[in-house]
């Protein structure tokens, strides 16, 4: 069967992985073969930025794609605030919404260099060097006694009177004096607002982060979004040409269909398709075109919230799903009581 | 109990006291002017002014203590 | 053999499937390897609540299910394809009992040629392999920085 997933204009077809031994009589072979999978597994990357990185996977299941997709999303660890001890805080902004806003800010901090906290600890030995960050929040706002006498800007007016997510000060413990010497801890981006001031109002705290994963706390996700799609397919089946031809150019993005020099439409870039389904709304296109997409092509886009290089995120969801199935494979098989 | 906050101790609330909850001695409450910031104490009888500029809306100062929150 | 002796006193049932197992396949080596698996087992610190066995299992070992604590879907759809490619296998399927539990079943039915178990575990090692596959691919990918650092 085909690994092209069908695509109507009110329903899809030939959704379903079939590729398994015992399917049907033509899937013999289709039996799990490492060498085979080497030969058809596939790894295109088209870029890969500072924050985003953008690759294909080709010859792959759904189930495992998604697994990958998945763990990048839930549980691929990261550093982010927990404990928030709020000296004094004059503010409007309440102390929990505070330290929510202030959980929520993504921290440059390689999570490798920290240790997992652990939760049965005494209270007191809980935080050492080696598991947690300190960050410390200091912002008092004043009267700006140059301000012009007119002027009703707040900028003008009052000094300090936003608090940013760059306010926020690392404050090394112990060894964090040298281990954290040449990359200091800093949210990665720092012009998120974390609250806003008149003169006689301050805020002073310090926070302690950790480290989490995402099935935990949407904070400890390492990235902003993790997803991906599947490639798009189309097969234009009976020539298009003439007017229709730029009509049906205009069912698709731009960059997907273009003419030939005997005014014939053909597929340029399928992969820049949205797949909107436009072409089949209307009806001179009946039956000329067939929309799909290829089941085993995954487009992956994953974007960081800055903490770590978006293809270690990936790399680190790897490693994390062989992890679990090699801790699986040597756990013995106890006994439901 | 009166609006003003302060309770002249009696047999009821002497216990309040002696625990050191309501202090008898220094009961006069400490406020920040809304208009000029100035951090200053009023006593029950004296008018709900501030000392500096006569601004007449004022805050409860916020307490010392420090308070812990889990940021979720 | 000491190993599955203890077995005997305490985990009746787990004793029962891979006696089973090794006469099902009525092998000299099939035998040698349950020993193998059993002496493994003892040398990782035994985190006995991690998979446990169902009731419903067979008494041939050709059939049971299992009980995966703190997975989901993550690993369950995934162990549950690279089982399924397993011309062994009759039958695989997971479920997540209820959703504030974390709880996976996972049942597997085979044709016989191997124990529920051993297919388990051929698909856990399969799922590593190709793991260990995409890492080394995309590694090689880095490393050869042959890609755009600009979004288009």
């Amino acid at each position: 069967m085909s690994n092209i997933v069908g695509i109507e204009h009110d329903r899809v077809t030939n959704t379903t992985s079939t590729d398994f031994p015992g399917y049907s009589a033509d899937s013999a072979g289709s039996d799990w073969d490492l060498e085979k999978f080497k030969k058809s597994f596939n790894l295109y990357i088209s870029y890969i930025s500072e924050r985003t990185a953008n690759f294909d996977l080709v010859g792959l299941d759904t189930s495992v794609a998604n697994a990958f997709r998945r763990i990048m999303i839930a549980e691929v660890p990261s550093v982010a605030a927990e404990y928030v001890y709020i000296f004094n805080n004059t503010s409007v902004i309440q102390d929990e919404v505070l330290a929510h806003r202030i959980g929520l800010v993504p921290l440059k901090v390689d999570p490798d260099q920290l240790t997992w906290i652990t939760s049965e600890a005494d209270e007191k030995d809980k935080f050492t060097d080696d598991n947690t960050i300190v960050l410390s929040l200091d912002v008092v706002c004043t009267k700006n006694p140059n301000a012009s006498p007119d002027s009703t800007d707040p900028d003008n007016l009052y000094r300090n009177h936003k608090v940013y997510a760059k306010h926020l000060k690392f404050e090394p413990q112990g060894r964090q004096v040298e281990l954290f010497a040449n990359n200091p801890v800093v949210p990665c981006d720092p012009n998120i607002l974390l609250a806003k001031l008149r003169p006689g109002q301050e805020i002073s705290l310090r926070v302690h982060c950790i480290l989490g994963i995402g099935s935990d706390h949407a904070k400890y996700s390492p990235v902003s979004t993790a997803s991906y799609r599947l490639l798009p397919v189309i097969d234009i089946k009976q020539p298009i040409v003439g007017k229709e031809a730029l009509e049906f150019q205009k069912c698709f993005p731009s960059g997907v269909i273009d003419i030939n020099e005997k005014g014939e439409a053909y597929v340029k870039d399928a992969r820049k398709d949205t797949v909107s389904r436009e072409v089949l709304r209307h009806e001179q296109f009946n039956g000329k075109v067939k929309l799909g997409r290829q089941r085993d092509h995954f487009i992956f886009n994953v974007e960081s919230t800055g903490a770590m290089p978006p293809e270690e995120i990936f790399f680190k969801s790897v490693r994390i799903l062989r992890n679990k199935a090699e801790y699986l494979r040597n756990c013995p098989i106890g006994n439901l009581n | 109990m009166s609006r003003e906050g302060f309770v002249p101790p009696t047999a009821a609330n002497l216990g309040n006291a002696a625990s050191g909850i309501q202090s008898i001695k220094n009961y006069g409450v400490k406020y920040v002017c809304a208009q000029c910031a100035v951090n200053f104490t009023l006593s029950p009888k004296e008018p709900v002014r501030c000392k500096e500029c006569g601004h007449r809306v004022l805050y409860k100062a916020r307490t010392k203590r420090m308070v812990q929150f889990e940021a979720r | 053999m000491s190993s599955i002796e203890k077995k005997e006193t305490d985990n009746e049932v787990d004793v029962e499937m891979t006696d089973a197992g090794a006469s099902g396949n009525g092998t000299a080596a099939a035998n040698a390897d349950a020993i193998a698996v059993d002496n493994e087992e003892d040398d990782v610190q035994a985190d006995r609540s991690k998979i446990t066995l169902l009731p419903g299992a067979t008494s041939d070992g050709f059939a049971a299910s299992f009980q995966i604590t703190d997975e989901d879907h993550t690993l369950g759809n995934a162990l549950r394809y690279m089982i399924m490619k397993n011309s062994e296998v009759e039958f695989c399927g997971y479920s997540i009992p209820h959703p504030s539990e974390n709880k996976l079943n996972l049942r597997i039915q085979t044709y016989g040629g191997m124990t529920a178990v051993e297919a388990l575990h051929k698909g856990l090692d399969d799922l590593s392999d190709l793991c260990s596959h995409v890492e080394e691919v995309f590694s090689t990918q880095v490393a050869a920085k042959d890609y755009s650092i600009e979004e288009p």
